[in-house]
């Protein structure tokens, strides 16, 4: 019994040992790989903030509030953000083909979903990235607008155009990751029906006189303005 | 390959009759068949007047009148196959007109203008409105450029101590900070352009922009004014009120305030440079005002002053720096006629947001149209200062309006290229 | 031997117009002579003129360069002999040339023996020959025509007392025409003439005639009944000779000299003549059209006479004041062109010597409805001399040759009644007859030919005329018919090249010959006929139909 104990334990440790053996270069080899991974996607970081500050890329993410957004959220700057985003998307990638390596079972089919799904969240970020931009300007456009002819409550309208903006960009960001479909889609429908009764509430109830002004300035255009403007101011 | 033609072939051939002129009258036209007759009239009678010996030519640029106007410039002609008129030239004086869009287009007109000048060798282009002309205008804003070889004449009127204040809280003060010429009326619908002007501003790349179809008028002063050419000033007389045509402000700003924003991006290496005031002589009286009093609606325009700083606090963030800001806000938070939105203040305001547009902070025309309810809490400050002044006082207080611009304009430097 | 006189040869008339002092000296006195006059008639000949103009040849103190007259019936001794203006008379019309003279009707000169007689006493027979006054109140509403020189229409008579009236010089006494002892003696006068042959009278200073008070004594109507009654006497006695008014008036003022055809047979045109001049300057056509549009109809058998230049100034009587400043400044900067109300200048001077515009005046000037005339010298571009006093600088001698005194007079140059011109660009050693004759392309050479072609058709002579109003004010276009024949004129009156669309939809079908080369130029079809021109270029075109 001892003996048959000493020849499994020798039998467990060759096998071991043998499997260690075999093991070993692929660990190796993982290592490497994910060591040289992060070489790589540490020159990618560098060149895609280059590249980022070269297309002056900060500009255009202040011009879509991303840039305040970010602030207010304490994060760094969107140029930063963006190559560090890159920079582990590549070693996050270069790691998992180096423990696609070893050879683990089932575990290389997770890591050729995660290479499928790379451009849709690409995508999906773009869309993100334009959406917001989109929001932005446009409740931008309308507070401005609102302001400055003289409507009640500028600060609702932009709300409400930057609300609905957003709300439709993220639904289509979730559709294009392809996460939750059939509940954005009823949040979505939900939350916009919401918007729009409140809206049609809010004008209705609320803003009787706001709309009664929108409607009379559509209509008698020429004599309130007249009226508005005594003074010519050139 | 070859730049697409923007003269018609008829009006082409109609240029090629009338031939090498010395002075060319240019009106823009929409619409405007109620006073065009007049109009005409009163340039022919003041080309008798004083250029009776002068090859003249009157064209027409229309933007799609549907009203017959065209029709009403072409009959006009003083020519030999028409005795009817008591008119009596030594030349025959052609009116032409042609269509140069199927919608009004203040560029499009001047460049149609300034082409045709360009062809028949005209030495001035004199433009004037389609709604009113006085006949002594033609002698008074040609003449400078025909006798004395000035470039560029802009036009000094009689008007109201409270009209116009856009031009003289802003566009008179900052041209004349940053470009260096007391220039009145910067942006004006009578005006006269030597060929020398006109030649180099039809050859500026600006048509194609937005920018040269919304305010071609402010662009060519700010032109003139970059490209270091001679200019004076004219006194025409009583400015006629022009109904509905600048009662929209926020178009006002863009025309002209937005312009002028644009212009400091391309010229930057003149006016950086530039110190001290060019010699503007003026032609005639120097600006009058005229002191009636009027009823000004100022609690609108607190009102909509305050709601503009409240409302667009967000915007204002990217765009003032934040003493500007909070100066402004507390301003507004004050009540109506507790504090004043004074010369200082604004023309700090005006600078940074000059420079936030250069910047493009955010996008421009948001920056022009955040500039307006800004513009409204100064004009009711100046009009409040200025309720019962002279005019000599009201003369002052734009001068100090000026100096504060002139003072800042190192603070304009500053702010340019961010470092608020 | 007189002429045939067909009826209306007047229309097809070519005028020379001469004044026998300046054009040959045949005796060596330094004054040109008639004797010398008919020598050079082969001269006019050849130039293609077939009608001579005269200035005044009778005896005169010559203090109005010949209109102060001292006697009617007589030749100035300078001039010659009555028998030698009958040889000169008879040589002209052997050589097919009409001769017409001067009549002065209006004025004698102060030492015509009338008038001596008349300031003798007051009861003078011939007293009443001449209109006198005790004040020079009268006739108050009359202008002074000769503002450089006169005060007043009245002078003061130290002789008789009284003061006599005279529209001209005071030299010039003015007679009195409701005196018809007067009337009898001036047409006994014209009688004399119309018997030795003479073929037209051109009758000076016509609106003047009769004075009226309250009036401002010109064309009053008392005036037309003398004319009528001076043309019923030509008419009857002397069929066929020609009456020219002189009448520096407004054309539609001119127009009553005319009558219905029973007053004068021509008038000369003269607000057109200073208008040619300035549409060329202007480069503009109106002012030319614009005189030819306020012209009135004449009656068929009249009229009117053209001229570029003639022995006067240019006068700018007949054009409104910003009119008379754009032409002083124009063709007068120096103040010692002007004289009156007009310039004292020839055509080559007044054009800068421009042979295109020179030209170009001339195809006008024969072209357009009416009679031309050609003042002497100017054929040949004679220059003239604003140093010399009065109208005199234009009045200089005819310019024969490069030699002595220009080929004028073998007299001493002192002796000659006037300096020639000696300037080197106008005197006579470039500009003369001779050396222009040698050569195809001189302005005398030019100027044979045109009027050849002019002669060619009676169509400018007699024809109406239309004006096309193409777009190009610079181009003057006119239209002139006459039963079947059609002449298309253009004129380019700009220093450059133009292109031009004339309108000939009425002429559709026809082909156009260009007069001068007789080249066929394109068929007039639906589309605006499509002309290019040089600079002051015209052209004359025949309209065939073929």
């Amino acid at each position: 019994m001892r003996e048959m104990i000493m020849n499994e334990l020798t039998q467990t440790t060759q096998e071991l040992a043998r499997g260690f053996a075999q093991y070993l270069p692929r660990l190796i080899v993982m290592l490497i790989i994910v060591l040289v991974g992060w070489l790589i996607a540490y020159l990618l970081k560098m060149i895609a903030r280059s590249i980022l500050r070269l297309t002056k890329f900060a500009k255009l993410s202040e011009n879509a509030g991303a840039t305040q957004l970010l602030k207010k959220a304490a994060l760094p700057s969107s140029t930063e953000l963006l190559s560090s985003f890159v920079f582990w998307v590549a070693w996050i990638g270069f790691i998992l083909l180096g423990v696609s390596a070893l050879g683990i079972g089932g575990f290389e089919e997770h890591v050729s979903r995660f290479f499928l799904f790379l451009p849709r969240l690409f995508v999906a970020l773009v869309i993100l990235f334009f959406g917001l931009l989109a929001a932005s300007f446009f409740s931008r456009a309308t507070l401005l607008a609102a302001v400055n002819a003289h409507s009640r409550s500028p600060r609702l309208l932009s709300l409400s155009v930057r609300l609905i903006l957003i709300i439709f960009t993220v639904s289509m960001v979730f559709e294009e990751l392809g996460i939750a479909e059939q509940t954005i889609i009823l949040a979505f429908g939900i939350g916009f029906g919401a918007i729009m009764l409140g809206l049609a509430l809010a004008f209705g109830l609320g803003g009787q006189d706001l709309a009664r002004e929108f409607l009379e300035r559509r209509l008698t255009r020429e004599r309130k303005e007249e009226k508005e403007n005594e003074l010519s101011p050139l | 390959m070859a730049e697409e033609s923007f003269l018609t072939d008829e009006f082409l051939r109609q240029l090629i009759n009338v031939g090498e002129v010395d002075i060319l009258i240019g009106v823009p036209t929409h619409n405007n068949a109620k006073t065009i007759g007049p109009v005409i009239q009163n340039i022919q009678a003041g080309i008798l007047k004083c250029f009776p010996r002068e090859r003249v030519v009157i064209i027409n640029a229309d933007g799609g009148s549907r009203d017959g106007t065209p029709d009403l410039v072409a009959g006009a002609s003083i020519s030999d196959a028409q005795h009817a008129s008591n008119l009596f030239t030594l030349r025959t004086l052609h009116s032409i007109s042609t269509q140069y869009a199927d919608g009004p287009d203040a560029g499009a007109a001047l460049r149609t203008m300034l082409a045709a000048a360009e062809l028949l060798r005209a030495k001035v282009a004199v433009v004037v409105s389609p709604d009113s002309v006085e006949p002594q205008w033609i002698q008074r804003l040609a003449v400078p450029i025909y006798k004395d070889n000035f470039d560029l004449v802009t036009p000094v009127y009689r008007r109201h101590k409270f009209e116009g204040l856009l031009m003289r809280t802003l566009l008179y003060p900052m041209t004349r900070a940053v470009y260096g010429y007391a220039i009145r009326e910067p942006y004006a619908s009578e005006f006269a352009v030597s060929d020398r002007l006109a030649t180099d501003f039809l050859a500026t790349e600006e048509w194609n922009d937005e920018l040269g179809r919304i305010g071609p008028e402010m662009g060519l002063t700010t032109k003139a004014m970059a490209g270091r050419f001679h200019l004076c000033q004219a006194f025409l007389g009583t400015k006629a009120p022009v109904e509905g045509t600048s009662s929209d402000l926020v178009a006002a700003m863009r025309r002209t305030v937005g312009v002028l924003f644009s212009s400091l991006d391309t010229n930057f290496p003149v006016w950086s440079a530039s110190n001290g005031l060019a010699p503007v002589p003026t032609f005639g009286s120097p600006a009058e005002v005229t002191l009636e009093p009027v009823s000004v609606d100022r609690n609108r325009l607190w009102e909509m002053f305050t709601t503009g700083v409240s409302e667009l606090e967000p915007v204002f963030r990217s765009i003032l720096s934040p003493s500007t800001l909070q100066e402004l806000v507390g301003l507004a938070s004050g009540g109506n006629g507790a504090g004043k939105y004074g010369a200082e203040l604004w023309a700090r305001t005006v600078y940074e947001f000059a420079a936030a547009y250069h910047r493009s902070v955010i996008n421009r025309d948001h920056i022009i149209q955040a500039l307006v309810p800004l513009y409204r809490g100064r004009t009711l400050t100046f009009i409040s200062e200025n309720e019962s002044t002279s005019a000599e006082q009201i003369e002052s207080s734009i001068e100090c309006q000026c100096a504060e611009f002139e003072r800042l304009k190192p603070y304009l430097l500053d702010t340019w290229n961010g470092g608020k | 031997m007189p002429l045939k006189r067909e009826p209306g040869w007047y229309k097809d008339a070519i005028i020379y117009q001469i004044h026998v002092r300046s054009f040959y000296d045949s005796n060596a006195d330094g004054i040109g002579d008639f004797q010398g006059l008919a020598q050079r008639l082969d001269y006019i000949q050849e130039l293609g003129a077939n009608t001579i103009w005269l200035m005044p040849f009778f005896p005169s103190p010559l203090r109005d360069d010949g209109y102060d007259i001292s006697d009617y019936r007589s030749v100035h001794p300078s001039y010659g002999s009555l028998e030698d203006f009958r040889a000169f008379l008879s040589t002209a019309h052997d050589l097919g040339l009409r001769v017409i003279i001067e009549m002065v009707l209006n004025h004698t000169s102060d030492q015509h023996p009338w008038f001596q007689e008349s300031r003798s006493s007051h009861d003078n027979p011939r007293r009443d020959w001449y209109v006198w006054s005790d004040t020079d109140n009268k006739y108050r509403g009359t202008r002074i025509i000769f503002l450089d020189t006169e005060m007043s229409n009245w002078a003061w008579d130290p002789v008789s007392k009284q003061y006599y009236w005279h529209r001209f010089f005071g030299h010039q006494p003015d007679l009195n025409w409701d005196n018809p002892a007067v009337r009898a003696e001036m047409w006994e006068i014209m009688k004399f003439w119309l018997d030795m042959g003479v073929d037209g009278f051109r009758l000076d200073a016509v609106p003047y005639l009769i004075e009226r008070e309250g009036t401002n004594c010109e064309n009053l109507p008392e005036t037309h009944v003398l004319i009528k009654e001076l043309r019923r006497k030509v008419d009857e006695q002397f069929p066929g000779t020609m009456l020219l008014a002189e009448a520096n008036q407004w054309p539609a003022d001119l127009r009553p000299y005319f009558g219905n055809g029973d007053e004068f047979h021509m008038a000369f045109h003269f607000p057109l003549m200073p208008r040619m001049f300035m549409g060329l300057r202007l480069e503009d056509r109106k002012p030319i059209t614009e005189i030819l549009h306020q012209t009135p109809a004449i009656p068929p058998t009249c009229q009117w006479c053209l001229f570029l230049r003639n022995h006067d100034e240019l006068t700018l009587e007949m054009v409104t004041d910003v009119e008379r400043d754009y032409m002083y400044d124009m063709y007068a900067t120096d103040k010692a062109m002007r004289l009156n109300l007009g310039i004292r200048r020839r055509l080559a001077p007044l054009l800068d010597n421009d042979r295109r515009r020179i030209e170009l005046m001339n195809g006008m000037l024969l072209s357009m409805p009416g009679t031309p005339i050609i003042y002497y010298g100017d054929e040949i571009g004679m220059g003239d001399n604003i140093y010399l006093g009065d109208r005199n600088g234009v009045r200089t001698p005819m310019q024969w040759s490069a030699g002595w005194n220009g080929g004028f007079s073998t007299a001493d140059p002192e002796r000659l009644y006037s300096p020639p011109i000696l300037n080197p660009l106008y005197g006579y050693p470039a500009v003369n007859v001779l050396s222009q004759k040698r050569t195809d392309h001189s302005l005398f050479s030019w100027m044979k030919h045109i009027i050849k072609v002019r002669r060619s058709t009676p169509v400018f002579g007699s024809g109406s005329i239309e004006f096309l109003y193409p777009a190009n004010h610079r181009v003057l276009a006119y239209i002139r018919q006459l039963g079947k024949e059609t002449v298309l004129v253009v004129n380019n009156l700009s220093n450059a090249a133009q292109a031009v669309e004339l309108d000939l939809r009425p002429y559709k079908g026809n082909i156009l010959v260009e007069m001068f080369g007789k080249n066929i130029f394109p068929r007039i079809g639906d589309l605006p006929y499509l002309l290019t021109m040089g600079p002051y270029q015209f052209y004359w075109f025949r309209l065939r139909r073929i």
